[in-house]
């Protein structure tokens, strides 16, 4: 039997066919039918514990659960008939004989699955009002996570996610009949570097973020797809802003890199993206230091200092830059005698989630360090600096300098900086060009198995801040190299004509999901 | 002269006495009738005379037996208001519970629909009947959580679709 063999079935009247072996539930989405359900979860071991998605298939004697059906050649699968939605609309009436009332408090409200589909088919009214409900008090289960059991639904996605996914069995559902509850081991915390996903899982308000915590309703909150800026593995994140200030990060499914989740760390990312120190116009050194000044004037003077630079140019850039934004900058850089250099912390030891093959926190800690690599910039960060004091032109690229003396780059020819913020070191620059962050410009990574994956801008940038793609452009037309570019797209476009290991690319074909670049060429040797 | 205009010639003489004096016979004819006009502000009620029990004033806040404001900050009134008018920011108390750090309502934008009140499921946020809002300072407009748990006038019954007529 090929792993290809198709089934055709019929759901709520629509013909499909699908892999042998597919779930009702799955196949149902096929037909654009969403079939309710709780216990499951695509990207955990099928439970079949909360019957909400009971469907009626012809011919068989009862309802059967869609999540836990396979399909099979000739069914018919009614979701929304008469039965169907008497059985689930009794699920949800069990389910709410001790679900408190919370959702004025509850941060899961808007985005809840319970009020989802109660609002969708449950009874509009309680015939349990004279019985007291269950209580049990909210509980700290560590990391970042609270427990509100009163909300539960004891669906176990989150036993099954430690159990299974994570590979670190401390929750468990304990007690019985109805005072079950999830129960955690009586040592331990929920400290598993990937344990924050148990939260994105739980599909009501039981398992919250202390982080998130009455932060912002579901409701207020603009959602865009970006990448994590934690680690070289890249995981495809969705990020939520509120009032442009990035207030949390969410995994977005991604079968190739991430599946459903990510790790506490890269959760924590989207801090920085909020930092309030930034450079907002840009400035120009005259005698009195720097001076802020518009956009014209100081294109203008960076493109004059370019054509009059003499001797060595150096790069220095950050491994958090765009692909556009490395590759542009090398190629404001010029001709031969380029140093392109960037530096990345590395943190010993790789966190993996186990349930997921090539799926781990990884050591480099950032998002493009493979990107800057196969564009020809080395780790040779300290001699490039050292280059750097003697070159006739240093571009700075959002490297914010750590631990470079302030004089350092005083000997250079000139110093264009870019950047977000203005580091002492920095302070020597004849330009300073205001940049946007990875949070409010559209660009791409490469992560670290050589996949191109796109993000795209989640909010305003502050003051006059740019986008490096934009800046560059600006400065390549004014020296006759390319550009100007009105959107990130085009950029990479000429990234893409230009490089050969982007060959054929573009933002169409990187879609939201991201593409593998062809295999490695030789590494390029750039002289140091 | 346009097609289709009819003109119509005024009398040469004509009296206005008579109709002069059929319109003063109804002006004074008022004098002896049952007055109508209250002497607001001295008088401010009279028997058989009250604001309609659906008026739409400026806000109140419920308060429960602590004396603290009965919001738990859920997030709706902000959401569902048309003026965009009300100003809150959510925060957790000593005990854990949500309430609102922050809570303003804009008096001068609002539009007095009442949705704050029907929208609320801690039945806390109230529109008023109430028309008495005059401040030295524009900026007074601008009610606190304090001010709206202060004020005592009664709440708005609004409009209730099973019982149109309020009866
Ligand atoms: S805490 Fe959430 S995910 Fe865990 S069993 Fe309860 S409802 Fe399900
Ligand atoms: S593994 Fe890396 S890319 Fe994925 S969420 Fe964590 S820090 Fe971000
Ligand atoms: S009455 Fe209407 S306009 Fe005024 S605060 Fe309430 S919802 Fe907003
Ligand atoms: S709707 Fe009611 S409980 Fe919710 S924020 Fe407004 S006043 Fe507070
Ligand atoms: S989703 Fe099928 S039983 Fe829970």
């Amino acid at each position: 039997m090929s792993e290809h063999e198709l089934v055709s079935l019929t759901i709520e009247g629509v013909d499909v066919s699908v892999p042998k072996g597919t779930l009702l539930i799955e196949a149902a989405k096929q037909a654009g039918v969403v079939v309710p359900h709780y216990c499951y979860h695509p990207g955990l071991p099928v439970a079949g514990v909360c019957r909400m998605c009971l469907v009626e298939v012809e011919k068989t004697p009862k309802l059967q659960i869609a999540c836990a059906t396979p399909v099979a050649p000739g069914m018919v699968v009614r979701v929304m008939s008469p039965p169907a939605l008497e059985a689930r609309k009794g699920v949800l009436e069990f389910l709410l004989i001790n679900h408190p009332l919370d959702c004025p408090i509850c941060d899961q409200a808007g985005e809840c699955e319970l009020q989802d589909y109660v609002f969708q088919e449950g009874r509009a009214r309680t015939r349990y009002g004279s019985f007291a409900k269950r209580f049990n008090p909210v509980e700290d289960f560590g990391g970042d996570v609270l427990y509100v059991p009163n909300r539960c639904i004891l669906c176990t996605r989150c036993v099954r996610f430690m159990d299974h996914v994570a590979d670190d069995s401390i929750l468990n559902v304990s007690e019985r009949g109805d005072r079950a509850l999830i129960g955690i081991h009586g040592d331990r915390a929920l400290d598993h570097p990937w344990a924050g996903n148990v939260v994105d899982l739980c599909p009501v308000g039981s398992l919250i973020s202390k982080d998130f915590l009455h932060k912002a309703r579901a409701w207020e909150l603009d959602r865009t797809a970006s990448v994590c800026t934690g680690c070289s593995q890249g995981c495809n994140v969705t990020l939520d802003t509120r009032q442009s200030a990035v207030v949390r990060a969410r995994p977005r499914p991604n079968p190739d890199v991430n599946r459903y989740f990510m790790c506490d760390y890269g959760r924590g990312q989207y801090r920085w993206m909020n930092g309030g120190d930034r450079i907002e116009a840009p400035l120009l050194a005259e005698r009195d230091g720097l001076v802020a000044t518009d956009w014209d004037h100081a294109l203008a003077r960076a493109a004059q200092l370019i054509k009059g630079a003499a001797g060595r140019t150096v790069v220095l850039a950050s491994a958090r830059a765009s692909t556009e934004a490395l590759f542009l900058a090398r190629r404001l850089a010029g001709g031969s005698s380029v140093t392109g250099a960037f530096r990345v912390e590395y943190v010993p030891g790789e966190a993996p989630l186990s349930g997921v093959p090539n799926l781990a926190l990884r050591s480099e800690r950032a998002p493009n360090a493979t990107g800057a690599r196969v564009l020809g910039y080395t780790e040779a960060f300290d001699a490039a600096v050292r280059t750097a004091s003697e070159a006739g032109l240093v571009l700075v690229l959002d490297e914010p300098l750590h631990g470079v003396p302030a004089n350092t780059l005083a000997g250079a020819g000139m110093v264009i900086y870019l950047g977000t913020v203005l580091p002492e070191a920095a302070r020597v620059a004849r330009v300073v060009l205001p940049i946007a962050n990875v949070a409010e410009e559209d660009g791409t990574f490469v992560n670290r198995d050589r996949r191109a994956q796109r993000y795209f801008q989640a909010k305003a940038t502050p003051g006059m801040a740019r986008p490096a793609w934009w800046v560059l452009g600006e400065l390549l037309a004014e020296l006759g190299r390319g550009g100007p570019f009105a959107t990130a797209a085009e950029a990479f476009d000429l990234l893409s004509r230009e490089d050969p290991s982007f060959a054929g690319l573009s933002y169409a074909t990187l879609g939201t999901q991201g593409v593998g670049l062809p295999a490695a060429r030789p590494p390029v040797v750039v002289p140091a | 002269m346009a097609i289709g205009v009819k003109v119509v010639r005024r009398p040469d003489s004509v009296s206005y006495l008579r109709a002069t004096l059929k319109g003063m016979t109804l002006t004074f004819g008022h004098l002896f009738r049952r007055k109508v006009t209250m002497q607001y502000p001295e008088e401010k009620s009279e028997p058989g005379w009250s604001l309609s029990p659906r008026w739409r004033g400026t806000h109140r806040m419920l308060t429960d037996e602590q004396g603290r404001a009965k919001c738990v900050a859920c997030g709706l009134c902000p959401q569902i208001c048309p003026a965009n008018c009300i100003k809150l920011v959510p925060g957790e108390d000593e005990d854990g519970h949500r309430y609102p750090l922050i809570y303003e309502i804009d008096e001068f934008r609002c539009v007095f629909c009442g949705y704050c009140q029907e929208v609320c499921p801690e039945e806390a946020i109230h529109v008023g009947v109430h028309y008495e809002n005059a401040e030295y300072d524009r900026g007074r407009f601008v009610y606190d959580l304090e001010r709206l748990c202060a004020q005592t006038h009664p709440v708005s019954s609004l409009w209730d679709p099973a019982d149109p007529r309020g009866e």
